[in-house]
């Protein structure tokens, strides 16, 4: 019965190693079928074709040494229990190796064929029970998701039933209602909204944790998303006292980043530190460049409150974490807002931690990516060694029409952006990222490598490309305008490329122009003197 | 000029009432259906000028209902809002590919809705004598 022999990837490069383990594994009482290659390379071919029962490893091949060889091994047979025979009786790899993942580390010559037999076998086994309890922590996992999903999805019936009859009373439209009355009224709103706001959180966290959070970054001026949520928190904090200040070093390049994302972190942040500073006390909000870490763009949220213990610190990014101190104990709420923050900041590629002294505030801060709209120029307007001639910023403004519906407009200016992609030259122009839009109206950048005169074509065939995108027409209209970007220092760039350092003047010159670039997105209107509408 | 009409479809009766109130404090006037069919059928018979969706229906979901507008001549014109408890992360893109004008989640923001509707309302950005 050759289908009920075990299945044997035998890789060892020694023949007479391989013959002894062949012999060893024949003598044994149950059968056995040994596929014997001796190379990491062919062994890797080997599992593309067959799935054996137990892998047995020598760690130093013609192709491949040490740990790198279980590494790869494991890697590319995830579920196939693999067993190392070397001959180096090593137990600080043996144990690495074993966290990596190996089932065993067996060392030749120190094995009987039975003693073979049975670690494989058990090899085997531990392998199996490994799998199933990891298939069903994520069985657990997923159940757990979908009746998290599902729960929040159904308290948002009767929750808005609530919101809605509260509303209608506080707005007096089922009769007058007396003070006392509408204070209680707004009370229960209040409630209702935390309570919205926690079914909001449960469904973020559960998403998170199972890595279904849907990003849509874009190019963010990092200042204006922190003006924004200071502006929705001025109440809260004015009601309890607390100053909020705002410092945003304004020569801070773009960030790219899911603005409605960093709008909820910002929010969140901003809601705990006021929370925890009494009144009379400061929350201010900082975004700044630090030149040791010139990716990055630094954010962060002090308050003058009471601090947190050294304790709590390193668990206060955990989900459902409550400080016990907290003030106002009675509503706690969840305890997951810097749980998602954290997941937010992370999927951003960002970071995010804490600073603290207790009885002497807090410092939330983390980082978010800075958009390098150098890197992104440096192919596009430089030609064999040198700028290019000439750079024009060709800007495409959709304006919607007022009765336009926000979300087929959406998808309006979506496909007008693939669009736009197709009208030009892949190596010498770009269309820049998305800019967050504070309302409906989109504005999309191309810096073109042409000059002004030349690139009325352009914006001819952007013009005519754009207006054949269904519905567009309906629904808004189209602005399309060009302007010159100066470009530094043209004297000595005719001096050619043979100079040494020519490459790092290059980068230098590329990153003039992306600051001029910028300077004209963030300042430059449409329709400015020197931009010429069509 | 006459009052706009609104159809609200939502099988929860009492949020349906709480709609109608709403809305007819706003001087609009208010149709309804509890489901998937009488949606279409409502909407056959009641030639409304907006359309408010709810997308977990009986007889029909919220996208059986918007597909069923969009194929039909007579109804494929009047503009629908979905109004849902469902999750915008799954349900918004969806919901406005198969023609929805717009999207909210329950509960929404009655200010915000109420300016979309008026928004999305065929003509009615013209009169300005309509109280908000």
């Amino acid at each position: 019965m050759k289908d009920q022999s075990t299945q044997v990837l035998l890789i060892e490069d020694n023949p007479g190693d391989a013959d002894l383990v062949r012999l060893r594994l024949v003598e044994g009482e149950s059968p056995v079928d040994v596929n014997c290659v001796n190379r990491l390379s062919d062994g890797l071919a080997a599992l593309k074709e067959m799935s054996p029962a137990v892998i047995l490893l020598d760690l130093n091949l013609p192709d491949s040494h040490g740990a790198d060889t279980y590494r790869k091994v494991l890697e590319n047979a995830p579920n196939v229990p693999v067993v190392i025979l070397s001959g180096q009786d090593d137990e600080v790899l043996a144990m690495k190796a074993l966290h990596h993942g190996v089932q065993d580390y067996l060392v030749k010559g120190a094995i009987s064929s039975s003693g073979l037999g049975r670690a494989m076998r058990y090899a085997v086994e531990r392998q199996a029970l490994l799998r199933s309890l990891e298939m069903s922590r994520k069985q657990q996992l997923e159940f757990k998701n979908q009746f998290l999903s599902h729960v929040s999805h159904e308290l948002r019936t009767p929750l808005t039933c609530i919101h809605q009859y509260v509303t209608i009373l506080l707005d007096g439209l089922a009769g007058d209602v007396q003070p006392e009355q509408r204070d209680h009224l707004k009370t229960i709103l209040r409630s209702v909204n935390q309570l919205g706001a926690m079914v909001r959180d449960l469904l973020e966290a559960t998403r998170a944790e199972s890595g279904k959070i849907r990003l849509a970054p874009r190019c963010v001026a990092i200042g204006d998303l922190i003006h924004s949520a200071v502006a929705m928190m001025q109440a809260t904090a004015g009601q309890k006292g607390v100053g909020l200040e705002v410092g945003v070093d304004t020569t801070l390049p773009f960030v790219h980043a899911d603005p409605d994302r960093i709008l909820g972190i910002l929010i969140n942040l901003i809601d705990n530190a006021v929370k925890f500073t009494p009144s009379g006390g400061a929350v201010t909000v900082k975004a700044c460049a630090v030149p040791s870490d010139p990716d990055f763009a630094y954010i962060s949220v002090t308050d003058t409150g009471c601090g947190i213990a050294a304790e709590a610190r390193p668990l206060i990014f955990e989900r459902m974490y409550q400080d016990l101190n907290a003030v106002s104990s009675s509503r706690k709420g969840l305890g997951l807002g810097l749980f998602i923050a954290k997941e937010m900041v992370g999927l951003h590629g960002g970071r995010i931690w804490l600073a603290s002294e207790p009885g002497e505030g807090s410092t939330f801060s983390f980082t978010l990516p800075l958009y390098s709209l150098a890197k992104l120029l440096f192919p596009v307007i430089t030609h064999q060694g040198r700028l290019r001639d000439a750079v024009v910023l060709v800007k495409v403004v959709l304006r919607p029409l007022s009765n336009s519906f926000r979300g087929r407009w959406k998808d309006i200016s979506q496909r007008c952006l693939e669009t736009l992609q197709r009208c030009v030259y892949l190596d010498k122009d770009l269309v820049l990222p998305p800019m967050a839009a504070a309302g409906l109206e989109e504005t999309f950048l191309v810096v073109a490598s042409t000059d002004m005169d030349r690139v009325q074509i352009m914006m001819t065939r952007i013009r005519e490309q754009l207006e054949k995108v269904a519905d567009l027409n309906s629904h808004g209209s189209l602005e399309v305008s060009a302007a010159a970007v100066t470009l530094p220092d043209p004297g000595s760039m005719a001096a050619g490329s043979e100079h040494a350092g020519n490459e790092d003047s290059l980068k230098k010159q590329v990153q003039d122009v992306a600051d001029r670039v910028s300077e004209m997105v963030r300042s430059a209107p449409a329709g400015t003197p020197n931009s010429k509408s069509f | 000029m006459a009052t706009s009409k609104i159809l609200i479809v939502d099988d929860d009766p009492d949020l349906r009432q709480a709609l109608k109130l709403r809305l007819r404090a706003n001087h609009y006037d208010t149709v309804h259906a509890g489901d998937g069919y009488s949606a279409i059928a409502q909407a056959h018979k009641e030639q409304p000028n907006l359309i408010i969706l709810d997308l977990g229906l009986p007889a029909g979901d919220g996208y059986v209902v918007l597909d069923r507008l969009q194929h039909d001549d007579k109804l494929s014109s009047i503009p629908v809002i979905v109004l849902t408890a469902r999750d915008p992360q799954s349900s918004e893109q969806r919901a406005l590919q198969a023609g929805a004008a717009a999207f909210f989640q329950k509960p929404a923001d009655n200010a915000e809705l109420l300016e979309v509707i008026r928004a999305t309302l065929p003509h009615e950005t013209t009169t300005a004598n309509l109280p908000s």
